[in-house]
């Protein structure tokens, strides 16, 4: 996967905005949460961290 | 006996957390008569793409109080806990350590400290759980997960690193707390300034701002907060502990 499929760390509004319209979004444990918003890619189950953000296990962020 | 215990790699995108199975093994220690035990901690290890990790590489570590004799039933009972809830697809790994104070743990924090910053292998896991005659185990999968578990009780023998399982889950956001309320939590012992290091009086008022963390920082649960710009003690955002934990801890 390319890196434009990777969000990069602190864009807390654009994750919160694609998660909010998200159809897979689920919660992580609470000690896994990252963002300050409940809902917030950086706080999705399916988000993995990367070197320099987070890549969705569902392939489905747009292109950045 | 006084016994460190970590699992790692437990988990897959869709099963429970892997802190969530250590406070299960923690309750089934107590419920045998062991203990008491402390509360969990996350260790963050290195994030990269070739580790293969589920989604952000940490691992959960405890220490507890046990018999001398204690040691095998601990082990074989967490053992057959992780293969029995660990999700299909992890690779889990155990490390159980009964702790010798007049042993030296050198390698084995710099193990956990390694394991922030580079990639490791099983083998280097193993050689370095050898020359501390500690149990480290396999429960399924590749295995992989042996190298986070020694990583976290490196780490948590270290003492300053990693956050506190739970830890202000129950606190109110925009609420402000004296020191001495908070330290009535578990998950307190001490409320400290981010750039002073020095404890704040009982007295003075913390400001919940956001989602906070307590963490290890030697050897005790500690609450960094900071002044805003009105002078109020504010608390330190969890992504921001975060990045303070590659460079401030280690």
């Amino acid at each position: 996967m390319s890196d434009q499929h990777q969000l990069p760390m602190e864009a807390w509004k654009q994750a919160q905005t694609l998660a909010i319209n998200c159809p897979e979004f689920k919660p992580d444990v609470e000690e896994e949460w990252l963002a300050e918003e409940t809902i917030s890619c950086y706080n999705c189950r399916y988000r993995r961290f990367v070197g320099a953000g987070i890549r969705c296990m569902k392939a489905l962020f747009p292109d950045f | 006996m006084k016994f460190y215990l970590c699992i790692d790699d437990t988990d897959n995108l869709d099963s429970i957390g892997t802190g969530t199975i250590a406070e299960q093994i923690q309750e089934k220690i107590i419920r045998q008569g062991y203990g008491p035990c402390c509360l969990v901690t996350r260790h963050q290890l290195y994030i990269h793409e070739d580790i293969l990790y589920t989604s952000h590489n940490s691992s959960m570590c405890f220490y507890g109080e046990a018999p001398d004799d204690a040691l095998a039933t601990i082990i074989d009972l967490a053992a057959k806990h992780l293969d029995t809830v660990a999700a299909v697809g992890s690779d889990p790994g155990l490390c159980v350590l009964a702790y010798d104070e007049s042993c030296h743990y050198d390698e084995l924090m710099e193990f956990g400290i390694q394991a922030k910053q580079t990639i490791l292998t099983k083998d280097d896991a193993m050689a370095c759980a050898r020359n501390h005659q500690l149990h480290l185990s396999e429960h399924g999968g590749t295995g992989q997960g042996i190298i986070g578990a020694l990583a976290g009780v490196g780490l948590r023998l270290f003492g300053c690193d990693g956050e506190i399982k739970g830890a202000l889950k129950n606190a109110v956001i925009n609420q402000s707390y004296t020191v001495a309320d908070l330290k009535n939590l578990p998950e307190v012992e001490q409320v400290l300034d981010l750039t002073s290091k020095e404890p704040l009086a009982d007295t003075t008022l913390i400001r919940l701002d956001n989602r906070s963390k307590t963490v290890l920082y030697r050897h005790h649960y500690v609450l960094f907060v900071r002044q805003d710009k009105n002078n109020q003690y504010v608390t330190i955002p969890k992504a921001e502990i975060r990045q303070l934990g590659e460079h401030f801890y280690v």
